[in-house]
């Protein structure tokens, strides 16, 4: 039996004053919104077989609840199809994790956006692009999913920017920030197989991020070539003390060019921390860390991240240019860490 | 006429309204005074001279620190037991 929609109602004369109305409520990120009219909040519902009253994440720290009819509604304003309503589901449910930990991505002046990685053949279904222009524009799927669970946090956990979302500067990544991994030309185990799943289910990877920093290399045609560039690109960049977790994006050339080296994923990881570390002095006299340099200052060495565990990779971006991208995560990983969900097409 | 459904859960509440206080003392004279330090940079030399001078000022009877987890997760439950047992107040924050 299907409980009601329990929702209050907002009559207006047409969907023109829909979309104003809308922003009058102080209910959208700035862009207008598909108006969330009962018709369109039930097909969002049923795509995902869902009752209304279902609870989608508990945001302990705010203590509130988020059930499937808020999300389905969240979701209609962002321009979703209903298809993609299991992708947002499983991303609200990743931000509700106890290891995301919502309090501090959802408010912190460092300004986390919530990327999110499609993998399996859900992101194959609904189109959720994993080449070119990859962070966008362009594809529905990659922008309404994320602006949708950005829209919960915004209307239903609180974070309204300037208020509870706090993010000095923000990134465009907040407005929607999904990128599938290209599992069919990636010579690699995807990252949610990697991470425990099995090729053929779906899943979402949802990590606090900030903005993609893209770095060249056009020279090389070996693995440590290509991953020299990365690390030295990498080795001073978001929050340097804070040892976060990180994804990098490796785009069609370069992954091809650490393939025909015979690399894997888990050599990349290992290359990419021993080689990201920086000196104690450098850190100190770059005003990173505090204290006088000490001798043994210039050897002793700090890792930017934890463990190699904590770099994520996907192979990701358009076949051709030979880019590619690191995203720093917010924070630190004991703050708050990367949280992987199986997409269900129907929820038990 | 349409109708749209609204996506929010407390529509006509603020978080300031949401928000309650726990009474605050009269006098902190002879008070045990709890610092919740949050890791973030000089918190504890921060928090060390609000104790200072909550004693030299205020006549606190004394103060005692404590370290959450990291900045961004309330205090962890055991400190709050403990805190609850050993202090008449506490002082908390955040800084960066």
């Amino acid at each position: 039996m299907t409980s009601p929609l329990t929702s209050s109602r907002h009559p207006v004369a047409d969907p023109g004053e829909a979309i104003e109305y809308c922003f009058a409520q102080g209910w959208t990120d700035g862009l207008p919104v598909v108006p969330p009219t009962l018709d369109r909040v039930e097909a969002m519902l049923a795509a995902a077989q869902l009752d209304p009253a279902c609870e989608i994440a508990h945001i302990v720290h705010r203590d509130v609840s988020v059930t499937a009819e808020k999300v389905a509604i969240n979701a209609v304003l962002a321009g979703c199809l209903p298809a993609y309503m299991p992708v947002v589901v499983a991303a609200v449910e990743a931000i509700g994790d106890p290891r995301w930990s919502y309090h501090g991505p959802g408010t912190s002046t460092a300004g986390a956006g919530v990327l999110i990685v499609v993998n399996g053949p859900a992101a194959r279904e609904l189109d959720v692009n994993a080449g070119d222009n990859l962070f966008g524009p362009g594809w529905r799927a990659n922008l309404t999913i994320g602006r949708a669970v950005r829209l919960v946090m915004r209307n239903v956990c609180g974070s309204m920017p300037g208020f509870l979302d706090r993010g000095t500067l923000g990134h465009p990544g907040k407005l929607s920030y999904v990128i599938a991994e290209n599992e069919a030309e990636s010579p690699w185990t995807p990252l949610h197989v990697e991470r425990g799943l099995q090729a053929d289910q779906s899943a979402v990877t949802v990590m606090a991020a900030e903005a993609p920093h893209q770095f060249y290399n056009q020279l090389s045609r070996t693995a440590v070539g290509v991953l020299t560039t990365l690390a030295d690109d990498m080795r001073i960049s978001g929050n340097v003390m804070g040892q976060t977790q990180y994804l990098l994006v490796l785009a069609g050339e370069h992954m091809r060019t650490i393939a025909a080296d015979g690399w894997d994923k888990a050599r990349i990881r290992e290359f990419v921390f021993a080689h990201t570390q920086n000196s104690h002095a450098h850190l100190k006299r770059t005003e990173r860390m505090a204290g006088a340099i000490l001798p043994g200052d210039e050897t002793r060495m700090r890792p930017l991240v934890g463990s190699p565990d904590d770099i994520l990779v996907v192979a990701s971006g358009g076949r051709a240019g030979a880019f590619s991208a690191y995203v720093p995560g917010w924070g630190s990983a004991r703050a708050s860490q990367a949280v992987t969900v199986e997409i269900k097409e129907v929820r038990s | 006429m349409i109708e749209l459904l609204d996506p929010t859960v407390q529509p006509n509440t603020t978080l300031a309204e949401t928000l309650a206080y726990a009474p605050r003392p009269v006098s902190l004279t002879g008070k045990r005074v709890a610092l919740i330090e949050n890791t973030k940079f000089k918190s504890d030399r921060l928090l060390q001279r609000i104790g200072e001078l909550l004693k030299a000022d205020y006549g606190a009877a004394e103060t005692r620190m404590w370290r959450k987890h990291n900045a961004s997760v309330p205090a962890h439950e055991e400190i709050v037991t403990e805190i609850r047992a050993s202090s008449d107040v506490m002082v908390a924050g955040i800084g960066d």
